[in-house]
């Protein structure tokens, strides 16, 4: 009987202790070390899926699992010998063109490329014609300057205002 | 309690209501009696709305898990320090925490200005009573923190549920700086708020001249530095918890943060183009409609779910009415802008592209257009997912590209700005004044090119930042010798005579610094190194000058969290110089786990470990290890903006003018910006900006 309690009691310890190891295995969080300089490179093309925005070789966000299967399977095509190009174009197919960090530079989405730079220089042209314009009238002002405040007396009000503002 | 706290919310919201429409009925009916009824209601906020922040804490400190708040974002094993946190831990709280500190704007505003600007003051009264109502209408009827948890008996009838323990705060934010810094982010996000209805007073009212700006001048500065500082606190707390190794993601959630400080920036340089010169009156006052919409705006991104982030909060339903709030605020500035556009017309005009004025110009162009950078590749994905119907990322490496040589080309403006005089730079001024520090810069950038720095934008960050180093210390040792020398001072002594004689110029010019520092320690991030490795006991790693040896993994365990942990010895020419502990918590009570990283920091380079999971395939550890190079460098920084920006809030120590004979040579012509005429018997020295 005693014997008996003994092995229940040992297959209990045993039970419990196996317990505690896939509890403790299912919190510990997993991990890879990119095995190549080229897995490291293609990660950095691409954005972890988790939602976390992140790129995907930096994404250690915590409890991420997605890019535990990401880089596990980039891993395996670059053992496997699969150029660049294939590896992005199956991860595309896997989780649609979202996965690239950079957006593609043709059709639509090249706007987010063109725009930044159009943009500015648009802004730069129209501040050019704002000067420009500026400068002409100031040459179309008679020699005397603008009849009005003269401009030591504008100085003087807006230093009295400094004053009532800090005060 | 719960009632106390909805109560005051309700009443606070029936406060606002009445600011808003009696301050209007004022306007127009000119009728001071109902004007003051507003303004005291619009105070009256303040003292409301801290009742309800003070019962929901009060629920926060004695464990009250019967309101849904409390049992999301607490727990009773939760330290104090972070129960207080946890007022903002979740959608409903930190909206009525940005009620709370956007009633503390109002009530300062209102009150600090209470017998001044009459015709000013009702405007003001009536916008900000405007937006407290849209976010007291959220937290009384959207998201409402005071909501108890409900369970049905066998009758069916409802009663109130009190759950035994609550789920804990998100371990993520059971951090010291995240105590400090949806404080002070918010802070920069509704002080902004301040300055937006002062303009739009000005407009409606048709106040004369830059009145509203010397008002709103130490405001805006204010809320930029928190902005600053809340901005710099996430990127610390980034870089010291998320263990991802850097510091800033071109996540959308952090450039909600950064588009109004850019806007906010602009703003603060180009309203010296309005007090010194009467122009860009338009200008100014779109750029602070802007930079509020920015506000709300970036206030939005984190709620809505319009944008994924790792750092925003649950998807939830009030985008609807952020956007409308966001399309009400638009249409009321074109409106009022519309109407008055006459009196916005400028006094001046350009005299010459080398001038103060033009390189205000640029910047203000420059960062306009890394604004719209950050925005269009913010809101891309979405804009291309409406009209193509597939998702794409836009991910740092665009955000890289764009904004690093807008950046540059800001840097370099940092420096040149200062040394243009206004109206007209003479090209002996130009050479007298660039000379210098631009030698300074080559000869500082050929010398690392020697010594086989090559990496282009560093290279380029490097030249920048000596010469607009050079350019500050120049400032300052002009003004300052002027002084000495009259004085029989020495120069130290005339350097701090100098900056309180003009707090803004000077402290602006230790703020350019401050971003200099920052720039530099960015540019750092161009020579990051990492190594990720599956280690035993007595494996070793090596990264940079360093040799990382693993001593032991252990498991220890709290109350609060189990953990892994490893035990790293690091070595430096075989000599030990520390020991790292980096751990992966999980948190009990949520099942949440958290990295806890390993930083070493030097001013050269952060040595920065993480225990980042055990291998499926093998179970062994697996320690990433970083190595950073300057980061330090930019919290640096980040100190010496926030001295420069209290220094710039310091008032002036006198505002005497220094008389001298129009044969004297000026400080450079930069020192004096006014240039007088050539005719003009004397010249005035004191400066402004």
């Amino acid at each position: 009987m005693i014997s008996r309690l003994r092995g229940r009691g040992t297959a209990w310890a045993v039970l419990a202790a196996f317990s505690a190891l896939v509890v403790a295995a299912s919190l510990a969080p997993l991990a890879r070390a990119q095995q190549t300089e080229r897995a490291k490179r293609l990660g950095g093309r691409m954005m972890c899926m988790c939602g976390c925005n992140q790129i995907l070789t930096a994404c250690n966000h915590v409890g991420c699992t997605t890019s535990h299967t990401m880089l596990k399977e980039l891993d395996d095509r670059i053992a496997r010998g699969d150029s660049d190009e294939v590896i992005l174009q199956s991860f595309i197919q896997d989780y649609g063109q979202t996965v690239l960090v950079d957006p593609p530079k043709t059709g639509f989405t090249g706007l987010v490329w063109v725009v930044p730079i159009v943009a500015p220089l648009l802004a730069l042209w129209l501040l050019w014609e704002l000067v420009r314009r500026w400068r002409q009238r100031a040459i179309l002002t008679p020699a005397g300057g603008a009849p009005g405040i003269p401009s030591d007396l504008i100085d003087r009000a807006r230093r009295e205002a400094d004053r009532d503002a800090d005060e | 309690m719960d009632i106390f706290g909805s109560f005051a919310l309700l009443l606070a919201l029936g406060a606002a209501v009445y600011a808003f429409g009696a301050g209007i009925a004022g306007i127009v009916t000119r009728q001071p009696l109902l004007t003051k009824t507003a303004r005291n209601a619009g105070m009256t906020v303040f003292g409301l709305v801290t009742l309800a922040v003070a019962s929901l804490e009060y629920f926060f400190f004695t464990d009250n898990f019967s309101l849904a708040y409390v049992s999301a974002h607490s727990n009773h094993a939760l330290p104090g320090f972070y129960k207080f946190a946890a007022l903002w831990a979740g959608q409903e709280g930190s909206l009525l925490f940005w009620t709370w500190l956007l009633s503390i704007y109002a009530f300062w505003a209102l009150f600090l200005n209470r017998k001044k600007h009459p015709e000013l003051m009702p405007y003001v009264g009536v916008t900000l009573a405007g937006v407290q109502i849209f976010f007291l209408t959220l937290n009384n009827f959207v998201t409402n923190p005071f909501r108890v948890l409900g369970a049905a008996d066998a009758s069916g009838a409802m009663h109130v549920a009190r759950l035994s323990d609550g789920s804990g705060l998100n371990p993520l934010l059971q951090y010291y700086e995240m105590v400090i810094h949806p404080p002070i982010l918010y802070l920069g996000y509704t002080g902004f708020t301040v300055p937006f209805a002062f303009a739009m007073a000005a407009l409606l009212g048709r106040y004369p001249g830059e009145k509203w700006i010397h008002i709103t001048r130490r405001w805006t500065m204010v809320a930029w530095c928190f902005q600053t500082v809340g901005i710099l606190l996430g990127a610390h707390w980034a870089y010291a918890v998320l263990g991802w190794g850097g510091y800033w993601a071109w996540d959308p959630v952090e450039n909600a943060a950064l588009l109004p400080w850019i806007t906010g920036t602009a703003f603060l340089h180009s309203v010296m183009m309005q007090e010194k010169r009467g122009m860009m009156k338009v200008w100014n006052v779109w750029l602070v409609f802007v930079t509020f919409m920015l506000c709300i705006l970036g206030t939005s991104l984190t709620r809505t779910g319009v944008v994924s982030s790792v750092h925003a909060f649950a998807e939830s339903s009030i985008g609807g009415w952020f956007f409308t709030f966001l399309g009400i605020i638009l249409l009321v500035c074109l409106a009022a802008w519309f109407k008055n556009r006459d009196y916005l017309r400028s006094d001046n005009q350009l005299d010459s592209l080398v001038s103060r004025e033009s390189s205000f110009l640029f910047n203000n162009l420059i960062l306009l257009a890394a604004c719209f950078a950050v925005l269009w590749g913010t809101l891309f994905p979405v804009l291309s997912e409406a009209v193509t119907g597939a998702k794409i990322s836009v991910g740092p490496p665009f955000f890289n590209k764009v904004n690093v040589p807008i950046a540059l080309f800001l840097l370099f403006l940092t420096g040149v700005g200062p040394l243009l005089a206004w109206r007209k730079t003479s090209a002996d001024a130009l050479r007298r004044n660039f000379a210098w520090p631009l030698l300074g810069g080559v000869v500082a950038g050929a010398v690392a090119f020697a010594f086989g720095f090559r990496e282009f934008y560093p290279l380029i960050c490097l030249i920048l930042s000596v010469f607009v180093t050079l350019t500050i210390l120049a400032e300052f040792y002009r003004g300052a010798r002027v002084i000495a020398s009259r004085d029989s001072t020495n120069i130290l002594t005339a350097i701090g005579e100098l900056t309180m004689r003009n707090t803004r110029r000077y402290g602006g010019y230790v703020v350019h610094f401050g971003m200099v520092l920052i720039f530099i320690g960015i540019s750092g991030s161009a020579f990051n190194r990492d190594i990720q490795k599956e280690m035993n006991i007595g494996d070793t790693i090596s990264i940079g000058p360093y040799t990382i040896l693993c001593q032991n993994f252990d498991q220890p365990s709290t109350d609060v969290y189990t953990s892994d942990r490893a035990t790293l010895e690091v070595l430096r020419n075989n000599k030990s110089e520390m020991l790292l502990y980096p751990e992966h918590r999980v948190y009990l009570a949520s099942q949440v786990p958290e990295t806890e990283v390993a930083i070493e920091s030097t001013p050269l380079r952060d040595l920065y470990v993480v225990y980042a999971g055990r291998s499926p395939e093998t179970g062994r550890p697996v320690i990433h290890a970083y190595l950073n190079p300057l980061v330090k460098w930019i919290w640096f920084g980040g100190i010496v903006v926030v001295l420069g920006t209290g220094l710039a809030l310091f008032p002036n120590r006198s505002a005497a003018l220094v008389l001298r004979p129009a044969s004297e040579r000026a400080w450079g012509e930069s020192v004096a910006p006014q240039t007088a005429p050539a005719s003009s018997p004397i010249r005035r020295s004191e400066g402004h900006d």
